[in-house]
């Protein structure tokens, strides 16, 4: 009986495989694949959004976000709703917002460059779209409640959970203390899964986070109350050969991804949102080859950041992320540059590219905040978008568009001590809008002779509509202390 | 029918390429094939089921309340910083190590008690390895006349299931227990170790 039931299970397995074969021979090609996925049973569906693709409802997770854009040590998190599912092809994604005290009567579909014009019909929204990515909508002019929607793409290359190097959480709501990964394993979190828990990954090699659902930290106090301490929800410490896919990061306690002395780590299509105290999105210190795509990061604190905590950082780009900020900066190098106080820190070869940054509320959009003694160098921001730079700053102060410094700070170690900025360049950046539909100010300061910033050059630069050809166009201070800033 | 049938091949793929851990339905419908990934039924989060729990394998001990825990006790000579008080802190992260064998401790349970169980706990990480204790129970009502209530036997301590000892006798009052430690394999111990004993 055995070996007639293995014959069959071969026979199965062949048919399935030339099934696979068979659609591009038939013409299922054109066909739209669509994987939605149920909400743990323990769980509601939010009751602010309701969404339905093609029909078909999708579990609404509500995540908390962060309204307030100036720093409070005892902040009170918001919520938002957030969705996702995997297609290829055409869908078309239904939305209803009971949550919202007024009928919809206008949305917008972020980012603008995806040029989705919704449509609104006795308060639903409706609109097809035809790529995967981070879809948000804003709804009746007013960020409050915005709808985040992670339209995957199909799954592919998920782990064999017979594997006995991976650890396969399925569809549901579990929760454990803490998934400490060695060398060579992989946890996958399916979609449809929430894991209150949070990742580690020390001193291994050779790891993999994959799978399409959520890592939650919801069930712990912000980490700086009373009793509580910080749960990094993944968290990569002197690792390397690391692969972080596809996964949700929400309601962290603390910040959100962390790498701390790694190298050659890349993570694609990974969704962070956060609304409570320091919850940077993805934060790397003395770090090397990192690659960072098709991301996703709306936080409340800084939400791409390059330090330095023991060592140099080199190697690391962002490239085609959207970004929002609710508090902080939005691209930071600093403040911490040689936290360590090692031997001549450095923070080099650093791409930001095809960047859209959907909203800054707070702080410099763009910063280089050598706050220690590093030499901070060759480092490229290229077609960077922002769609709605509404940096409020902290009374008067901080509310540039972009910032390079070399100053002390509270947040610096080597205070006796000063490093330097050269080599930068800002190719291609669009702003859209601003809060009060002037021209944000830029500031560019030294600290003294010996310790300069250097060969900064903005070009291709829109603000507003305008192409800036000069340091007065784009309100960019620059004190004694800098040379070759060039605008063109 | 050649459409239908390779939809329906397709489903069926689509269906196995879901893990067992997975379940998933495929369906048509109209120009999209449409999988609706289930959520198991629960009715709390629960632990994944790919990280067993090292607890379920510990030695379960009683659900009766210890008695031991906060009691005055008394102990032989300790080693280095194990002082006797962590004897029955209630936390198994503190042990008591004695100065050399044989390792006496009493431990008053302020009361008469019926007592059927004493628990010997390790700490339960997996850095401690097994090892072996020699270990006699006797109880009193009185602190000067002891009985026998577990004679002298060696037991296995191991991490894997919780670094636990239980020792089960017939019921007997008891307002002191008394516990004689004569030997302990452990090659990096001066004496007995116990981070926790429990009486029950």
């Amino acid at each position: 009986m055995k070996r007639i039931g293995k014959f069959l299970l071969i026979i199965l397995a062949v048919m399935c495989a030339a099934a696979a074969l068979l659609p591009a021979a038939s013409g299922e090609q054109s066909k739209t694949l669509l994987t939605i996925y149920e909400g743990p049973k323990t769980m509601e569906s939010s009751k602010i959004a309701s969404v339905n693709v093609n029909g078909y409802d999708l579990f609404v997770y509500d995540v908390m976000v962060n309204h307030e854009h100036i720093w409070n040590a005892n902040t009170q998190p918001s919520s938002t709703p957030m969705t996702y599912f995997d297609f290829s092809g055409e869908v078309r994604i239904e939305i209803r917002m009971p949550g919202l005290e007024q009928q919809v009567e206008s949305a917008k579909v972020l980012p603008e460059a995806a040029g989705i014009i919704p449509e609104v019909q006795e308060g639903t929204v409706s609109f097809a779209i035809a790529e995967p990515g981070q879809y948000t909508v804003v709804f009746n002019g007013s960020v409050n409640k915005a709808l985040h929607i992670f339209a995957n793409p199909p799954e592919e290359n998920a782990p064999d959970p017979d594997d006995p190097n991976v650890f396969y959480i399925g569809p549901g709501e579990w929760v454990m203390d803490a998934i400490l990964l060695e060398n060579n394993q992989t946890l996958y979190i399916s979609g449809g899964a929430v894991v209150h828990s949070i990742i580690s990954v020390a001193n291994a090699d050779n790891v993999r986070i994959c799978g399409r659902g959520m890592i939650d930290g919801s069930d712990y106090p912000a980490w700086n109350q009373p009793g509580s301490s910080a749960r990094v929800p993944v968290n990569l410490d002197h690792s390397k050969n690391i692969t972080v896919e596809d996964i949700i990061v929400a309601n962290s306690n603390c910040w959100n991804v962390n790498s701390y002395s790694c190298k050659n780590v890349t993570m694609n299509n990974v969704k962070v949102i956060s609304g409570r105290q320091n919850g940077d999105g993805f934060t790397f210190q003395s770090c090397t080859n990192h690659t960072v795509t098709n991301c996703f990061a709306r936080t409340w604190d800084d939400s791409l950041v390059i330090k330095n905590y023991s060592g140099s950082s080199k190697g690391i780009t962002f490239k085609n992320c959207q970004i929002w900020t609710d508090l902080a900066q939005s691209m930071e190098i600093g403040y911490e540059t040689d936290k360590g106080m090692t031997l001549d820190p450095e923070i080099s070869e650093v791409l930001f590219e095809d960047i859209t940054v959907l909203y800054n509320f707070h702080k410099p959009v763009i910063s280089i905040h050598n706050s220690d003694d590093a030499f901070v160098h060759d480092i490229t921001y290229r077609n960077i978008v922002v769609e709605n730079a509404f940096m409020q700053g902290d009374n008067g102060n901080n509310k540039e568009l972009i910032e390079m410094t070399l100053q002390n700070s509270s947040w610096s170690t080597v205070k006796d001590e000063f490093g330097s900025i050269d080599n930068v360049l800002i190719d291609g950046l669009t702003v859209l809008n601003t809060a009060d539909g002037k021209i944000p100010r830029s500031r560019f300061s030294g600290h003294d002779e010996e310790h300069r910033i250097t060969n900064v050059t903005l070009q291709n630069v829109t603000i507003l509509g305008n192409r800036m050809a000069s340091l007065k166009d784009m309100k960019l201070s620059v004190d004694d202390y800098c040379d070759g800033i060039t605008v063109r | 029918m050649k459409v239908k049938y390779s939809v329906l091949f397709l489903a069926a793929a689509m269906i196995l390429a879901f893990p067992a851990a997975m379940r998933a339905e495929t369906v048509e419908d109209g120009n999209t094939i449409v999988t609706i990934v289930r959520a198991p039924e629960q009715t709390r989060a629960e632990r994944p089921p790919c990280f067993p729990d090292p607890a379920d394998d510990f030695i379960p001990l009683p659900d009766t309340e210890n008695i031991a825990e906060g009691k005055p006790v008394q102990a032989s000579e300790h080693n280095d910083v194990y002082v006797s008080s962590n004897l029955n802190d209630g936390s198994v992260q503190t042990y008591w190590e004695s100065k050399g064998f044989p390792a006496v401790l009493t431990i008053d349970l302020e009361g008469v008690y019926t007592v059927s169980t004493a628990a010997f706990c390790l700490n339960p990480s997996a850095i401690w390895e097994p090892r072996k204790q020699e270990i006699a129970v006797l109880v009193s009502t009185d602190g000067e006349n002891f009985t026998e209530a577990a004679a002298a036997a060696v037991y296995q301590f191991d991490a894997a299931t919780g670094n636990r000892v239980r020792i089960d006798f017939a019921p007997t009052e008891a307002a002191y227990v008394r516990v004689v430690i004569t030997s302990n394999s452990s090659s990096n111990s001066k004496g007995a170790q116990i981070a926790e004993i429990c009486i029950y």
